[in-house]
This record gives C-alpha cells, structure tokens and sequence, in this order.
C-alpha cells in the first residue's frame, strides 16, 4: 500500500492531497449530522444501554431492498481464519446462514481474504476494472480508493439507517469531497494489556497500570531492572501500520500530532508534527530504547506480531494491543494440552486491561475499525447489482450483524447495536470489553489524507529511527520530520 | 589409517565449514518439524521446547483430513498446487525442448537476437509484468481460472528453462544425429531417438525447475484467483496468519505437508539435477 503511495509522482500526489485537505474541510455533510455525545460513553453507560432494544434485521433491511429480490453480489472482506479464535468463526457461519436465510434469491460469492493480502489484490483489481461489488475494508483503507474514483458513494441512509447512529471519528474515515463514501462496520481502540506476574516480580503494584507515559519509561526501566525482562513492547518497524498505532497515542497525549488530526475542528492542513509534543513523545522512545535498554532490542524492527509472543510467553510485561489479544489467548490456553494448558492459563490469568496511558495534555488513542464500500460500476467485474449489494450492505451494518461480527475482536459501528440483547450478552461474557469500548471517546482517527499512509507509516518511523540509532538527536529527528511532511504536503 | 590420507587441519576445518552450513539448511526445516508438534501455547513458551512436552498430531489430523473443512480446503490447495504446476512443466517442457534444440542447432537470421530477447523478460521483476499481466487476463477473459497461472509462469519459467536445455544440446555431438541421418532417420527422428534420450537429465531438470517455480509462485496465485476453491498452496499459507495473530504450529505443518512433494521428487531426481547443473548451465 505504502509503497506505492511513497513511488506515485510528487505532482499527482500534491494534487491528490490537496484535493483530499480540501474536502477533508468539507465534511460537514455527515459528519455535522452526528449527535452522538462521545463523552457519555462510560463503562457504565455502556452497561446501563445493553440489552434494552430488540431488533428485526430482516425487518429493518427489507425497507431498503425487498427480501424476495433476486440477484447476485461479489464481495471481499478479511474474515476469520486459522490464527482467529473458533468464536470468530462461528459467528461469520451464523452470518452467511442467517443472510442465506433473510435473502435466499441474492447470490453472495464471498472472498474471505488474508488482512495481509487484501490490499495489493484490491487495488490490482480496481485498477484492472475487475473489482468486487462490495468489500469491507479496515478503516484507513477506503479513503485511497475514494480518492481514485474507484467507490460509489454510499451513507448510511441509503440503506435505511441513520448517520447520527454512527461514531463521528467513523464517519470521517468515509467522508471526501462532502460526501460519503462508505458504512462504518465496526469501530474499537487498542488498550493497555500488561503483565500482573511480570510487575509483581518487578515489585510494582500487578493491579494498576501506569497512568501516563512518564510511568511507562518508570515502570519499563524497573521491570527491566528488576526481572531481566522487556518491560514496554516498543515497536518501530518502517512501512508497518502497527507502529503509528502505538506511537500516535503517545504523541497526541503529550500535545503534538502528525497534521492537526488531534485538534477540536482538524482541517488536516496545518502541521504539528515539529509541536514541543512530539518531541516529549519521541524522548520516552529514546530514553526507554537507548537509555534504559528496558524494551525488546529489536524494537526497530518490531511489529505487534514479534511483541505478542514474548508477551505470552512472559517475557514481556507492556503492550499496546488489540482487545481480541485476551480472546485469542484465552483460545490458545483452551487448545493447549497437558502442562501446557496450566502454563497457559497462569498467562491468561495474569493479562490485565487498562486505559492507554495520558500525556501532559491528554488520553488519545488511535480510532479504529472497518467500513464497507461500494464500488463504482466502472471498475467492477461485469454489472454492478447495486439493489443486492445495499442489501449485503444494510445487512452487516444493522445493529445485530455489527454487533455480532465484531464479537470478540471490536465493536459495533451501528451505535444501536450497544443497545442489544447481543451486547449485553458481550459484556457479560468478554473480559475487558468495557475497557476497550471506554476508550472509544478518546478516539483520533489517522488524518483521511491521500498523504496519510506517507506520513505514519514512513516519516514517523523513519523519525523514531533516526532518534533510536542516534543518527540525529531527538530534537533534530523531528525537525526531519516536520521537514518531510511540509515538503509532501506541498508537493516537492 | 590409510597412508595416502591423512587428516589435515585443512581438512577438519572443512568439516566444520560443511557441518555449520548443514546446520543453517537443516535447522530451520527441524525446527518447522517440531513446531508442528506443539499446540498454539507451546510454540510461544519461553525458553522454547526443544523436545515438544505435549506432542500432537492435531494440525497434522484437521490439514489432511477431508472430514472438516480444513482438511477439506487444504487438500484442495495442494490438488489446486499439483494441478497448475504439473501443467506448467508439462506445457514447458513441450515448448522449452524444441526452441532449445533450435537455438542450439539451427543457424537462422536474428538467432542471436532472439536468444538473448529470450532472457530479456528475466532482467525484470515478476511483479513489474502484474498489472499489464491482468489486466490482459481479464481482456481475454481468464481471470480466476488456472490458464491464467499457467501461462504467467510459462512466461517466467521458459526463458531459464530454454538456457538450461540449450546449453545441455550444445554438449551433444552433432556426429550423433548425422550419423543417425545416414541411417535413414528424418531430421525428428534422429532428435526424437537420439538426441532426447541423451537429453534426459537435462529435460528432467528443467522439468523440476518448471515445477519448483510453479509450486512455490504466490504473488500471481493471489492476484488472478478469487475462488476459495481454486487457490493454490502458496495463497492457502497466508490462512494461518491474521492481522494480530499467528497460528505458528498449523502454519508449521502446512509447511512442512507442502514442502514433501518437491522434496520427494528432488530426492528422486537430484542426480539428474546436479548433472544439468554442471554439463549444460555453465555452457551456452
């Protein structure tokens, strides 16, 4: 993905970006729609919401496209496979049953792709006017396509549903050009999954997490000291989407950003990278990297996959991580066999789920999730049934699928889905959930920048690399930076 | 010990040379093999298991059982896999064959040219020729089917395939086919019933070669297929990695269960294939 952004001639790319800046100014459409109070969003709320609404999918979709419609829909999505959890899996084979069910005349010929291979192949495709009718992709994704001409335009009211139902953050990620371009699907935050064992080992308190990001560089050093072990998985591999996903936290915590995505109103103009924040941010990376030598030594190569390990094996006490981290693991102590299910349950039972920690200035997290698209009738293999894909569509983003399909590993991108039997059957049942889903507020999406793969996947980490190989002092790397970015958005 | 051989310092430090190589080819390969023993946790544990504590046949049973969807899915792969390749070699072989010899025996305008325009396509990344290559499929309507695959790796695979032949030709003497001419052999039965048995073990490896290429391509697999029941092995490997996981032990397997048919056929053919390596490669 990135690397053909980073090849595309400056010219056309400057273009792009500033036809993408300039729309992202224009999001009032939908976005000014939203009347969901993000703020309310407590664990509490949440609780206190679930289980009140029943819901008829079937009922709520043929308002949109008669149940007895015939037709035909390719559709691409990244589902679960042998690495998911079985939950996952039984959740997507009562999704194709129930679908099968509500619409027996709309022939679905699913692809079920690789996280790792979907991309590449989708733009091979659109490219080629070979496309699917429908594909959900994760959340930064659907902005490039978007950008191309390559999507229809789609809101939530085109299948009956209403925006304001929608997460803001959300909402932003498929708007362009003052329209909509997509459906969220679901939406969730990373979270703070430490080590109870591990800290208590280091004589930390194993029940509470470090509140902020000076606690972390502490809490790092003395897990290191102490134990011989990586205290915080440190990760930042150049090109990989894992590592702006934890450092943008710790950036905009601290007051700084990459554009001005952390700002109230971001007109993804202005550039905040050089912000006395980042600097504080990139100075934890190097004091915990370079000074205190408490993070995995190959941290600059690292991605969450090469931390995950360690972290289960005990040999790791800090991540910032996915909340279906707990439901995977808890999958694999399940499997385990003889002394190794014990072994595997001590881990479980020691994983604990926390708040991302706070900068001097605030909580942030990066807003994740996925949307579904559409795509444009010109790049699509044969005709585009566009009545059987709004009704796929208005299928999976109805309060019951969203809900369902996001159990383990997200969240409902239909609000209303908080409000049902299913959600409330979640939360009783998945720990940490509320964890997670108390972050949501605190939410910044990635910039919906045609610039923005650029930026967070090469310059930022670029940044780090320079600070972390003291090739340029911390101050120096992130005027580097500041320098790229300024040249990208200007088009040199 | 025999006086005509004695153990030298060089000698030992041969041995050790050859020993840490084996140990770099070999290690991963067992590693992959124990790993594949162990469950999902195990492969994880820190220190690792050298000798697996809870060993299971679990991947092993669900990859090649065709009584759970899995297994089911995984044996199609590797029919899929099997299926591409051995056309591939077949159609390659045929053609690689005939356009050697030419190369090799016949003197015509622009042959020069030609061989070298032979190769040029190899002086490129395959993934340069992806989008132009799909773009073509789909024009002539062959996307997701296998003659897609077919004829992508005939393109990559037949240049190498016609050097290696080629050089192999060049060995044989050209007495032999005259002196079958005088015979009253036609030109094609003199190649058919000469030349081709001497050539053997130069088609066998190019065969392998074919094979090998074919077995292990990903990139245009991924690309031109969209059936779940016509992937091939390569693409079905990426089913064990999610985007915040990995299933390290049926990875592991699914490896090791995919690297058994080449293996087993390089055992068998090796000799054939050294053989080529040395009398035909080196000398176009």
């Amino acid at each position: 993905m990135f690397a053909i952004v980073a090849a595309r001639p400056r010219r056309a790319l400057a273009k792009m970006g500033a036809l993408l800046a300039s729309s992202a100014m224009i999001l009032s459409g939908p976005v000014a729609a939203q009347s969901i109070d993000p703020e309310k969003w407590t664990p509490d709320y949440v609780r206190s919401i679930a289980g009140k609404t029943t819901v008829d999918t079937a009922a709520e979709c043929a308002k949109a496209v008669p149940l007895d419609y015939e037709g035909q829909v390719d559709y691409w999505y990244v589902g679960p496979n042998e690495a998911n959890p079985e939950l996952e899996h039984k959740m997507y084979a009562d999704f194709w049953a129930a679908w099968e069910e509500t619409y027996p005349n709309i022939e679905v010929n699913a692809q079920n792709l690789g996280y790792n291979d979907m991309l590449n192949k989708l733009r091979t495709a659109a490219l080629g006017n070979a496309a699917p009718d429908v594909a959900r992709l994760p959340i930064l994704w659907g902005s490039e396509f978007a950008a191309k001409g390559q999507l229809s335009e789609l809101k939530p009211e085109d299948v009956g549903y209403d925006s304001a139902n929608f997460w803001p953050g959300a909402m932003k990620s498929v708007s362009l050009n003052g329209k909509t371009w997509g459906i969220p699907t679901n939406n969730e935050t990373m979270a703070f999954i430490w080590n109870a064992g591990i800290f208590e080992e280091a004589g930390l308190d194993p029940e509470k997490a470090p509140d902020t990001w000076a606690e972390v560089v502490e809490y790092s050093k003395q897990i290191k000291e102490k134990t011989g072990k990586a205290g915080y998985g440190l990760v930042a591999r150049v090109n990989a989407g894992n590592t702006p996903f934890r450092f943008m936290p710790m950036v905009w915590g601290e007051g700084g950003g990459a554009l001005d995505e952390a700002s109230e109103s971001p007109t993804y103009q202005d550039v905040w990278i050089g912000k006395e924040g980042t600097v504080r941010a990139v100075q934890n990376y190097y004091d915990m990297y370079v000074r205190d030598k408490s993070v995995p030594v190959s941290a600059l190569t690292n991605t969450q996959t090469e931390n995950q390990d360690p972290f289960l094996a005990n040999q790791l006490a800090m991540v910032i991580a996915h909340p279906s981290e707990y439901a995977t693991m808890l999958d694999r102590a399940n499997k385990a066999t003889g002394s190794d299910k014990e072994a595997a349950m001590a881990v479980v039972n020691n994983m604990r789920y926390g708040k991302i920690p706070a900068g001097q200035d605030r909580r942030a997290v990066v807003f994740g999730g996925s949307n579904v698209h559409i795509f444009n009738p010109d790049n699509v293999e044969g005709d585009l049934d566009m009545e059987a894909a709004k009704a796929l569509v208005c299928f999976m983003t109805g309060p019951e699928w969203s809900t369902k399909l996001a159990w383990v590993s997200s969240n409902p991108g239909n609000t209303r889905g908080f409000e049902t039997e299913w959600m409330k059957e979640r939360l009783d049942t998945i720990k940490f959930l509320d964890v997670s889903t108390s972050m949501l507020p605190s939410g910044i999406p990635f910039p919906p920048v045609a610039e923005s793969p650029e930026i967070m996947n090469i310059i930022i980490p670029e940044m780090l690399q320079n600070a972390l190989t003291e090739k340029m002092t911390v101050e120096e790397a992130v005027a580097d930076a500041e320098k790229k970015v300024k040249a990208l958005l200007d088009g040199m | 010990m025999n006086s005509r051989f004695r153990i030298t310092r060089w000698h030992v430090m041969g041995w050790i040379f050859l020993a840490t190589l084996l140990f770099f080819a070999v290690a991963p390969m067992v590693w992959m093999l124990i790993t594949s023993f162990k469950s999902q946790f195990a492969a994880l544990k820190y220190p690792p298991e050298l000798i697996p504590q809870n060993p299971n046949l679990e991947q092993y049973e669900r990859l090649l059982s065709p009584k759970n969807d899995v297994g089911r899915q995984f044996l199609r792969y590797m029919l899929n896999s099997i299926w591409v390749s051995t056309a591939t070699t077949v159609f390659g072989v045929a053609v690689a064959v005939p356009a050697a010899y030419a190369f090799a025996r016949f003197r015509f305008p622009g042959r020069k040219a030609l061989f070298f325009s032979v190769l040029f396509r190899n002086m490129f990344p395959a993934v340069v020729f992806l989008m132009p290559l799909f773009i073509m499929m789909r024009w002539m309507g062959l996307v997701n089917t296998y003659t897609s695959l077919i004829i992508t790796y005939l393109t990559f695979g037949l240049p190498l395939s016609i050097w290696l032949l080629k050089g192999f030709y060049d060995n044989i003497p050209v007495e032999l086919e005259q002196a079958a001419r005088i015979d009253g052999c036609t030109r094609f039965q003199a190649f058919y019933m000469v030349v081709m048995p001497l050539s053997a073990p130069g088609i066998i490896a190019t065969a392998i070669y074919s094979f090998i290429t074919a077995w292990n391509e990903y990139v245009y697999a991924l690309t031109f297929l969209n059936d779940d029941e016509k992937l091939t092995l390569p693409v079905g490997l990426q089913r064990f990695f999610a985007e915040y996981a990995t299933n390290w032990p049926g990875l592991m397997a699914a490896s090791f269960i995919m690297s058994v048919p080449v293996v087993v056929m390089f055992l068998i053919l090796q000799k054939y294939f050294v053989r080529a390596l040395t009398e035909g490669a080196v000398k176009a």
